[in-house]
């Protein structure tokens, strides 16, 4: 019986910072086990325990995507403890990792329809892995229309900057990137998410919205999707919550009946209105 | 097969049992009578009512090490600490608690992710169970059609008549187990008679009893109600109904380091306690005492229910004796159904 509790060893290769406030970092990590890396099989949208022993274990969403052979990422957030050591960290560290934990996107529900992926902030890494796993070359033609609407206060607090270029470039993939407030290098948009979404107002025909950001984001987006046509039953999250086992058993994470860690943390908002409003 | 030994012989039982494996039996302690794997056969007893807590640590120790790790230069050295799976007897529990080791069985070994140091203890546990003989007014282990005498569930169930203990297996572990106990009389056939008439006898006891049908959903029509303000307005947070629970299973994980060297433990935790769902950034989605009180009853006679077909509560009256400021989880259903109910006649 595999234990579930077991790290597996992984080693960080390199370490990226973010944001200009140093407090956003990304973690490339690759298994030092072959055989844990072919166990490791994981779909955009779940996440894993970090773990540093003597310091503890953080749920953090996976930022790679599966067709990234060879490596996984982690963007954190320094926040607690585990992700404030974790962000002391040298490359070459050997960290521990537990997964993959969760569910995932709806891949195959999406699969044939029109995508809006909408970010805000730090809320943008399993939908960087969405993303990216929906552009690569083997997976495009499985998908329509790709839009990805994405923000942040400062241009300084955008995470993924070259990559989000590089989306900017290609002519499959609609991006969309603004800033509450720019500077004086910005030469981009300027905006609120929820006003982005207004302006560049993505037809609901045969689609799926994909939303991930600040609770305050979250508020007023969603009253723009409704107006676009939106069902709830076509517009996803992921949610958040304090977690320790990640497999439905320490009993911390529910909403009602449900667990994030096992039953989520993907939702969509129907499923959601059927949960008890405790999040 | 009956066997049967006089009261005053508690002790020799326990030492017999000792050498089949870890003994975990009523042990005196600080608290009260409690499970103790026992090192002390003389130190074993069984009077008592039922133990202060629930016989759970037997599975589930407050405790438990997952993890042993060396900090070096080159990075943590970590050693995966096995689940235990040497043999091991509970000895004297109570049929009600038995009960609710079935009812955490679903949650540790179903739901898609087996955890292992629940099973394997499970697996490798002969229970002797121990007829209750008479009710105490706050238990209602009635309600889930437990009998005082309730042998689903046990190897061996144990009945006290007169100054005598009779024990009788009743699964293929628990029979192996009685067989091979050295010190015991096999027991004569007006023996067999007194034991069924003593389970005859437990049987009839009635402990109170509340009305569990359809209060998944009666609970869930009540979530946003007033009700658990008041409900909650005495209590403490002090996490006592947790810890004596028998079916309480929500853990912590946490790393204990000393100079280099560490253990990961997974240790009892409670949802009475605020920082229980305290996220990293300050958020907390149950910040409130009413909150937490609706947590766990919705947890036990709504959400289990839910995922597992099953009340998550044995009725023990546990959490109902200790609770400080007598918050009552039999009184709170019963008032959470009327509720329910003249709501829907609004």
């Amino acid at each position: 019986m595999k234990n579930p509790y077991m790290p597996m060893p992984v080693t960080i290769e390199t370490i990226i910072t973010e944001v200009d406030t140093d407090d956003i970092k990304t973690f490339r990590v690759v298994f030092d086990h072959e055989e844990d890396a072919a166990a490791f099989q994981y779909l955009p949208g779940q996440f894993a325990e970090m773990s540093l022993y003597g310091t503890g274990e953080s749920p953090i969403g996976i930022a790679s995507s599966p067709t990234d052979d060879g490596y996984l990422e982690f963007t954190v957030q320094k926040a607690g403890m585990v992700t404030s050591n974790l962000h002391d960290s040298d490359e070459g560290r050997t960290i521990g990792l537990r997964g993959p934990l969760g569910n995932t996107w709806p891949l195959e529900y999406l699969e044939g329809k029109n995508v809006v992926v909408v970010g805000g902030g730090f809320a943008f890494t399993t939908l960087r892995s969405l993303t990216r796993y929906m552009l690569n070359d083997g997976n495009r033609q499985r998908f329509k229309k790709i839009t990805v609407i994405y923000g942040a206060r400062t241009p300084g607090l955008l995470i993924y900057k070259d990559e989000l270029a590089a989306w900017e470039k290609r002519d499959d993939v609609d991006t969309h990137i603004t800033v509450d407030q720019g500077d004086d290098t910005w030469q981009g948009r300027e905006g609120f998410v929820p006003t982005i979404c207004t302006e560049v107002a993505p037809s609901s025909d045969n689609a799926v919205a994909v939303i991930c950001g600040p609770p305050i984001m979250i508020r007023f987006t969603l009253p723009v999707f409704f107006d676009l046509g939106f069902s709830k039953e076509n517009i996803y999250t992921s949610l958040e919550m304090r977690m320790k086992c990640g497999f439905g058993k320490c009993g911390r994470c529910n909403v009602g009946s449900k667990y994030v860690c096992k039953d989520g943390p993907v939702f969509s908002l129907a499923e959601l209105d059927d949960l008890t409003p405790e999040y | 097969m009956v066997k049967k030994i006089e009261r005053d012989r508690i002790q020799d039982i326990a030492a017999a049992l000792m050498e089949k494996g870890t003994l975990y039996a009523p042990v005196e302690d600080e608290e009260g009578v409690n499970f103790h794997p026992v090192d002390d056969a003389a130190r074993v007893t069984l009077d008592f009512y039922n133990t202060v807590q629930g016989p759970k640590c037997a599975f589930f120790p407050q405790s438990d090490e997952l993890v042993r790790y060396r900090m070096t230069h080159e990075g943590p050295e970590a050693v995966e600490v096995l689940p235990d799976e040497s043999p091991q007897i509970l000895f004297g529990v109570r049929p009600c608690d038995v009960r609710s080791l079935a009812i955490m069985d679903e949650l540790f070994c179903g739901g898609g992710v087996v955890d292992p140091y629940w099973k394997n203890r499970r697996d490798n546990t002969t229970i002797i169970a121990y007829a209750f003989d008479i009710v105490d007014p706050v238990d209602f282990y009635g309600s889930f059609d437990i009998g005082a005498a309730e042998e689903t569930g046990a190897d061996i169930l144990m009945v006290g008549v007169g100054g005598e203990f009779l024990l009788d297996a009743r699964t293929e572990k628990g029979t192996a187990l009685l067989a091979a106990l050295d010190g015991f009389d096999d027991a004569a056939e007006g023996d067999k008679k007194r034991f069924a008439a003593a389970v005859k006898k437990a049987g009839a006891l009635e402990t109170r009893r509340i009305d569990t049908d359809g209060v998944d959903r009666d609970l869930m029509d009540i979530f946003d109600s007033d009700f658990w303000q008041r409900e909650a307005a005495p209590c403490l947070n002090c996490g006592v109904c947790t810890f004596v629970c028998p079916t309480c299973h929500c853990f912590d994980i946490n790393d204990e380091t000393l100079f280099g060297e560490g253990r990961r433990v997974k240790t009892w935790d409670s949802c009475m306690f605020t920082d229980f769902t305290l996220h990293a950034s300050g958020h907390n989605p149950r910040t409130k005492k009413n909150q937490r009180l609706r947590q766990r009853v919705n947890h036990k006679f709504s959400y289990y229910v839910t995922n597992f077909d099953v009340i998550s509560c044995v009725g023990c009256g546990r959490c109902t004796r200790f609770c400080p400021v007598n918050i009552d989880i039999a009184g709170v259903v019963e008032r959470a159904r009327k509720r329910a109910a003249s709501e829907r006649t609004e």
